[in-house]
């Protein structure tokens, strides 16, 4: 039973792996190496590209060929290719750790697989990787999923429809979950949205916490939005929710969070940019159009922000501090020109070393419950946003 | 108030202080006093030119003294020259009256204080000193006596003397009845001390019976008895002021120049006009040094401080050699593989110093031994060192070390694991040791560092040995990988595409002949390494003199470095003389002016020589 699609594209991942095992048979059978090649995906190999406003990958690859130290890799890859295939084909569906104890479970039943187990969960997460660097397929279109995480969305103007695996669909208005958040599952293209007013603003919260508080006062009631809580590092769910957000509805986006180097390297640019280590997903898991709505600078000295000082004596925020620098340096998404304001808040942090927590907003009139709202508004309204 | 101070003797100080020489615990004082005995017996062969043959038995003689003691009696009998009579309460019962003090040898006993202290604490202990049979090469009959230690005068005070035969020709026999406790393994045994002492002593037949162990008879393996470099005087940059003007008193009578140019060493005329560039006064020069004030003496010492000086000779520093200490490790146990190492003689501190480092693994250390911790001997003078091991140099410099990339286990900053002795040596006519005791020795930058160097050439040398094996492992990983993955990849590509028998059969195949071409280029990788271990094994032979064929000859790299330096003279001289003949055909002027050249080297050279002679 097939699964939905995360993506438009007319790839029979079975027909491939299978094409891909008879080539390296075929190799093998001729005493000829078997060569596996798959994209490199690392920030070395990470290109920005402007006009598309994501990550894209280079021409490296890794390449492994059959030797006395490979060969235990391809086993396990060839082993772990049957797993996913399997699932494939029942329409199971897997984290990467249920796969890791389902390889287990196979070694136990069999001991002629006694040589491939994994004794830790990354070894096995490891080659799952690999395999779908190497046949270029994302995970969630080998049946394997993450734990559901962030993407908590508020709003009194959205309607989801969903299809169903046997074509029929179910429809969610948002407007009628009450204090109930609607969660997008590990497949977020395959819903459609409409708006049923017309919609503003989407405001993506870095602390779930906060958004919470957000829609609790008021905030969807008074205004036509969606607020959606991204729960630290976006997940690819909540990057693929933003995305279909964005293509869906052609609504603005801004991202909300702390004002610090965390935030913009890893939680805004993965979100707008996506990241080096899923170079060959980004297309579909990122929303380029994402503007960075604050903490800014600005809001620091207009609202005279409580920060905290980024002490480069401890050794973690010595840390953070040389990732910032080395992102200025390296990072294409940062060096490039179209993302100069961003770059330059990084800069600014550097050089200040402080840091400012997205909190900080309700120290500005403690009395008025709906400041922090007002400030956003304000903030849209003015265009202080990057 | 100053009727109240009275002055102690020397013998009173130290029988109150026995734990600062070494005496603190029953166990310790049981070791110290075989080591005095022992250094002593050593010592005296040495300078006379025996070859030393020991015989030692330890064994409880009833229950001592002290709670939780024993009455062990020690007995050490030597072949050495023996002391005269006169000399026994001198050498066996006074403290400070040494041959060797301050003489700037690679004596074993420095100061004249162990043997004394021994006997003080066979007296405080036991009620009676040390029991001596003494025969010289004049003497008739051996003479037997008790020494006692007189404390208050700081005398030795002979008791029951009398004649007697003794079958030798000349001798020492000494025997100590002390409260103690033997522990015969671990670092402060007495196990290995004697391993200790029989490694770097080549020269030296040991028998030795240990409480009711049976005899234990190790023999000699070299005939050389080493020649101990005659003493060197002082280098004027090892003093301080105080000490500067208390060597002067031995020269009260010499002027200030003769002092300064007969008292130390690297003093000569020129050096003397230095001295005078930097602030010594032309006028005290002729002066007698008994008649120099203070002011004087402070005077000429800040100018020698402040000239350059050459450094001091090396001449005075004593090795074991690779060769002696290669057959002597064959001599503590099984012995799979080895290397030595001797480091030219260096300077540090201002003192000569030479730094020996043996490394062996032994075979029969059981399975405990991989995860232990090496065994680390460490030796002053060709003294084991057997206690305080973490504050000593040696260690220091031994813990330094990476010997991760020798292929040994370590944890960081650690001494390695594994079924290894690692024994170190320095020997120097100046050891700054920490304590009288002489347990260690002063970790000194310059002194750690080139113990450090002679360390890691050992190692460089052990790795060799160490990577043929892990060839070996390597091929034997190599294979086994290929029988566990190979048929599952096949199996599973198969199931995958769904190929009949035919195909897998024929994958199988391709497989194994992929694979085949790996290990058979780490089967060369080790048929090099083996053969050249072959060559080394070989050359080791002829360095400890075995004879024949035999796969068990332990391995050893120490000659493989020295046939490397010798290869490498040989091909600077090959250059030189290829540069010689070129220079030949080139302008003959240069070739007359490089004749007059030599010709004064030549002449400065027989100069020299003559001044020598």
């Amino acid at each position: 039973m097939a699964l939905m699609k995360v993506r438009e594209s007319n790839r029979n991942i079975p027909k491939d792996a299978k094409e891909l095992c008879d080539r390296m048979l075929r190799d093998l059978e001729k005493g000829k190496k078997p060569l596996l090649e798959a994209i490199k995906c690392s920030l070395d190999n990470s290109f920005y590209n402007p006009k598309v406003g994501y990550l894209t990958p280079g021409k490296k690859t890794v390449k492994t060929e059959l030797n006395v130290s490979s060969v235990q890799k391809l086993a396990r890859t060839v082993f772990m290719l049957e797993i996913l295939l399997n699932n494939i084909k029942t329409g199971a569906v897997n984290t990467k750790r249920e796969l890791y104890y389902m390889a287990k479970g196979l070694v136990k039943s069999d001991r002629g697989f006694k040589a491939l187990d994994f004794e830790e969960q990354t070894e096995s997460d490891a080659v799952v990787e690999f395999i779908c660097d190497m046949m270029q397929v994302y995970r969630e279109e080998m049946n394997c999923f993450a734990n559901d995480r962030g993407g908590q969305t508020y709003s009194q103007c959205l309607s989801v429809t969903e299809t169903l695996l046997d074509g029929s669909k179910t429809s969610v208005d948002l407007a009628n979950l009450g204090t109930a958040p609607f969660q997008p599952k590990n497949r977020p293209q395959s819903l459609k949205l409409k708006a049923t007013k017309k919609i503003k603003f989407c405001l993506v919260v870095e602390s779930e916490g906060t958004a919470n508080t957000l829609v609790a006062n008021g905030m969807t009631r008074r205004n036509n939005c969606i607020v959606m809580g991204a729960g630290g590092v976006p997940s690819n769910a909540v990057r693929a929710w933003c995305k279909t957000i964005s293509d869906q509805l052609s609504v603005p986006i801004f991202f909300f969070g702390d004002l610090d180097a965390y935030t913009l390297q890893n939680i805004y640019r993965t979100l707008k940019a996506g990241s080096a280590a899923s170079l060959i997903r980004n297309s579909d898991f990122s929303a380029p159009e994402v503007r960075f709505l604050g903490i800014l600078p600005e809001d620091v000295r207009k609202y005279d922000l409580h920060c905290y000082s980024v002490n480069d004596k401890n050794a973690s925020e010595a840390r953070s501090l040389k990732k910032a620098k080395d992102a200025l340096e390296n990072d294409p998404f940062f060096r490039d020109k179209k993302n100069k304001d961003v770059s330059a808040i990084l800069k600014w942090l550097i050089k200040e070393k402080i840091r400012c927590e997205q909190q900080a907003l309700f120290s500005v009139d403690p009395k008025d419950p709906h400041k922090t709202e007002k400030i956003i508004l304000d903030k849209i309204k003015t265009g202080s946003y990057v | 108030m100053a009727s109240k101070i009275k002055t102690s003797s020397t013998a009173e100080y130290f029988a109150k202080n026995l734990q600062q020489v070494g005496f603190s615990s029953p166990t310790k004082a049981v070791l110290t006093t075989l080591k005095e005995t022992v250094d002593n017996s050593l010592d005296a062969c040495e300078e006379h030119g025996i070859q030393p043959e020991l015989s030692i038995e330890i064994k409880k003689a009833g229950k001592g003294g002290a709670r939780n003691t024993d009455l062990i009696e020690i007995t050490v009998e030597d072949n050495g020259p023996g002391l005269e009579e006169a000399m026994l309460p001198k050498v066996f019962g006074e403290y400070l009256a040494s041959s060797k003090f301050g003489r700037g040898q690679c004596s074993r006993g420095q100061q004249g204080i162990g043997i004394s202290a021994a006997t003080t604490w066979a007296q405080l202990t036991n009620a009676t000193g040390v029991k001596v049979m003494s025969k010289t090469s004049r003497m008739r009959k051996a003479i037997q006596a008790v020494i006692d230690v007189d404390i208050k005068k700081n005398k030795g005070v002979v008791k029951k003397r009398e004649s007697k035969d003794w079958d030798k020709e000349h001798g020492l026999k000494v025997t100590f009845r002390i409260d103690g406790r033997v522990q015969l393994n671990g670092d402060g045994g007495l196990l290995t001390y004697l391993e200790g002492t029989t490694l770097v002593n080549p020269h030296l037949a040991l028998k030795y019976k240990l409480l009711d162990k049976d005899w234990v008879d190790v023999d000699r393996v070299s005939d050389d008895v080493p020649r101990v470099p005659k003493p060197t005087l002082p280098h004027p940059h090892t003093m301080k002021l105080g000490e500067f003007m208390t060597h002067a008193l031995l020269y009260s009578n010499l002027s200030l120049s003769k002092f300064l140019k007969t008292g130390f060493s690297r003093v000569t005329d020129n050096t003397i006009k230095d001295f005078t560039k930097h602030g010594l006064p032309k006028s005290l020069l002729p002066k007698a040094v008994g008649k120099l004030a203070e002011s004087d003496f402070k005077k000429a010492f800040q100018s020698i401080q402040e000239t350059d000086l050459a450094n001091p000779s090396t001449r005075s520093v004593l090795t074991v050699g690779e060769e002696s200490l290669a057959k002597s490790i064959l001599r503590l146990g099984e012995v799979d593989f080895f290397s030595v190492n001797t480091r030219k003689p260096k300077i540090c501190d201002f003192k000569p110093v030479v730094v020996e480092v043996a490394v062996a693994r032994f075979k029969d250390r059981g399975a405990k031994a991989e995860e232990q911790q090496a065994q680390l001997l460490r030796f002053a003078n060709r003294v084991p060192l057997q206690f305080d091991k973490s504050a000593c140099a040696i260690t220091h410099a031994v813990e330094s070390v990476n010997w991760r990339s020798y292929g040994l286990q370590q944890s960081r900053n650690s001494i390695p694991a594994g079924p290894y002795v690692i024994a170190v040596a320095v020997t120097s006519p100046f050891i700054k040791f920490k304590n009288a005791s002489k347990e260690t020795i002063d970790a000194s930058e310059e002194l750690v560092d080139e113990i450090r160097r002679a360390v890691m050439q050992a190692g460089q040398k052990l790795s060799r040995h160490l990577k043929r094996e892990h060839k070996a492992a390597d091929l034997e990983r190599k294979l086994q990988h290929i029988e566990k993955f190979g048929p599952i990849l096949v199996d599973g590509l198969c199931r995958i595409t769904g190929a009949g028998k035919q195909r897998k059969e024929k994958a199988e195949e391709g497989l194994k002949k992929i694979l085949g071409r790996d290990t058979k280029a780490a089967e060369e990788d080790l048929q090099v390494a083996e053969e050249r271990l072959a060559v080394h094994k070989a050359r080791q032979k002829q360095m400890i003199g075995i004879e024949g064929e035999s796969e068990e000859t332990p391995q050893t790299e120490a000659d493989v470095s020295t046939k490397k330096k010798v290869a490498k003279k040989a091909a600077k001289k090959k250059v030189a003389k290829k540069k010689v003949v070129k220079k030949k055909t080139s302008k003959k002027k240069v070739a007359t002016k490089k004749a007059a050249k030599k010709k004064v080297v030549k002449k400065k050279a027989s100069k020299t020589a003559r001044n020598k002679k």
